[in-house]
């Protein structure tokens, strides 16, 4: 065990201690704290320019979720896809949406286009990669509705084919994207994209996880107040 | 980027809400000051998680640079990293292990080599039998117990730190010999008081998605870490 926190004083350690309560401040790491070797501060160091960059495109942020927000309030739902470590951003998008972390949030329609293994490579083997999103989008998606792309170099086909596809369907089209935002970020068909200009792409992911917990949070920021969702106040 | 406890002030957390968007509950309407409100927000999220992986460096730094060659050892005597996580934290799973099977580039710009990694909530099949069979506690455990093997690695990832099925899966990983490593929140959950965890990473923060952002990185860390210890031991 080489925990910082403290195990409990001996004897059997108790079945349910609480969780600390919102707010709670964590106990201070033990005093005697090995110095980070230079290679792992390195690592660490790369994250801090591209979260303010992120700081940077908070009105862009703002306004995208504005748009989210109308299109809920509609009846829309948000179809979200990416392929690779994205497709694990594509479900985790998912089900923030449908089962909200933070208790008393509604539950709003999302589905991913990357956990029907079936359809997916069956499309993959017949149509080719580039039209797994498109065809799902076909199928499943309408004009109300949201996309949401996420593409870590910005150059996957499949998003960028998936976005085109979306617009044409009437959907609402929102990208997220990192390099230096590649063909996804220069497509006129996307009504907001977001880029970390990194090309590591772990980098990538971990701005897309924040941005995307606060296109979440902003969404049930304007949906609580429809006020701001109806066609007279909307700028 | 010091002195400031992350987590203890949470805009996530219960209470700050009325705080952060105060036209909530004025009855405001104002569509431009309520983006200009969500894009203050927004900044203030991107602050908490530069601080927060600030605190994971400071606290963590040194383990994680060890607990990256223990990986590598493993590996290095022919074994296989299983991960395994609920809900948001199932997709981290997921993109852990497409970072081993699959990986992109490096960080430090070398080459990433691949390396045997199963996701334990990744086959519907099998989760949905151990539930309706036996009960969701023993959905990892049950495939930690079939696949584990004492030059194996497990990688639990939580939130909480309290879920039954996480606890469980660690003591099964730990009773086979595996290598294990936990990831959690908050100060650790019921998974500090664990003696079943040989490296625990803590998040010190009480919002969930600081926190999953956070572990984004951690994770990211120690596969870059093993890439690079296994790279140094070859060279």
């Amino acid at each position: 065990m080489t925990s910082p926190a403290a195990a409990p004083p001996g004897g059997t350690p108790p079945l349910t201690p609480p969780t600390p309560p919102a707010g709670t401040t964590p106990p201070a790491p033990p005093a005697a704290v090995r110095a980070a070797p230079a290679e792992v501060g390195a690592f660490f160091g790369l994250r801090e320019q591209p979260v303010r960059e992120l700081a940077a495109q908070a009105s862009a942020i703002a306004s995208a979720c504005h748009d989210m927000a109308v299109r809920f309030h509609r009846g829309g739902k948000l179809v979200v896809f990416g392929t690779g470590g994205s497709s694990t951003d594509a479900q985790h998008v998912a089900v923030e949406f449908v089962h909200p972390v933070i208790v008393g949030k509604r539950a709003l329609p999302a589905i991913s286009l990357t956990s029907d293994v079936a359809t997916v490579t069956g499309i993959a083997a017949s149509e080719g990669m580039a039209a797994i999103f498109s065809h799902q989008l076909r199928q499943l998606a309408g004009p109300a509705d949201i996309a949401l792309g996420l593409s870590a170099d910005g150059n996957c086909a499949s998003v960028l084919s998936g976005l085109l596809t979306a617009r044409e369907l009437g959907l609402l089209t929102i990208a997220l994207v990192g390099g230096g935002g590649g063909a996804v970020a220069a497509s006129p068909a996307i009504d907001h994209v977001l880029v970390t200009q990194s090309a590591d792409p772990q980098v990538v992911k971990e701005m897309h996880v924040t941005s995307y917990h606060v296109l979440w949070e902003l969404v049930h920021v304007f949906f609580e107040q429809p006020g701001v969702l109806g066609p007279g106040v909307i700028s | 980027m010091t002195g400031n406890a992350p987590g203890g002030n949470g805009p996530a957390g219960a209470g700050s809400i009325e705080e952060l968007y105060p036209f909530l509950y004025s009855g405001q309407t104002d569509l431009s000051s309520v983006l200009e409100q969500v894009r203050e927000s927004t900044v203030a999220k991107t602050t908490e998680i530069l601080q927060l992986r600030q605190a994971v460096l400071d606290a963590d730094g040194a383990r994680l640079a060890d607990c990256g060659r223990a990986m590598a050892d493993r590996f290095t005597a022919g074994g296989r990293l299983l991960a395994f996580g609920n809900g948001g934290s199932a997709t981290d799973a997921q993109q852990l292990v497409t970072l081993f099977m699959h990986p992109s580039q490096r960080a430090a710009g070398g080459p990433a080599r691949p390396l045997p990694a199963l996701g334990l909530a990744s086959d519907p099949s099998i989760l949905t039998a151990l539930c309706n069979d036996i009960g969701v506690d023993v959905v990892y455990a049950r495939q930690l117990a079939a696949f584990g093997g004492k030059a194996d690695i497990a990688v639990g990832l939580s939130t909480s730190g309290n879920s039954d099925n996480m606890l469980r899966g660690f003591d099964e990983a730990s009773r086979r010999g595996m290598l294990t490593v936990g990831l959690a929140g908050y100060s650790g959950g019921r998974m500090a008081e664990l003696d079943s965890i040989d490296y625990l990473f803590v998040a010190p923060s009480s919002s969930v998605h600081r926190i999953q952002e956070a572990q984004t990185t951690i994770y990211h860390a120690l596969w870059e870490l093993c890439q690079s210890a296994l790279a140094q031991a070859a060279s």
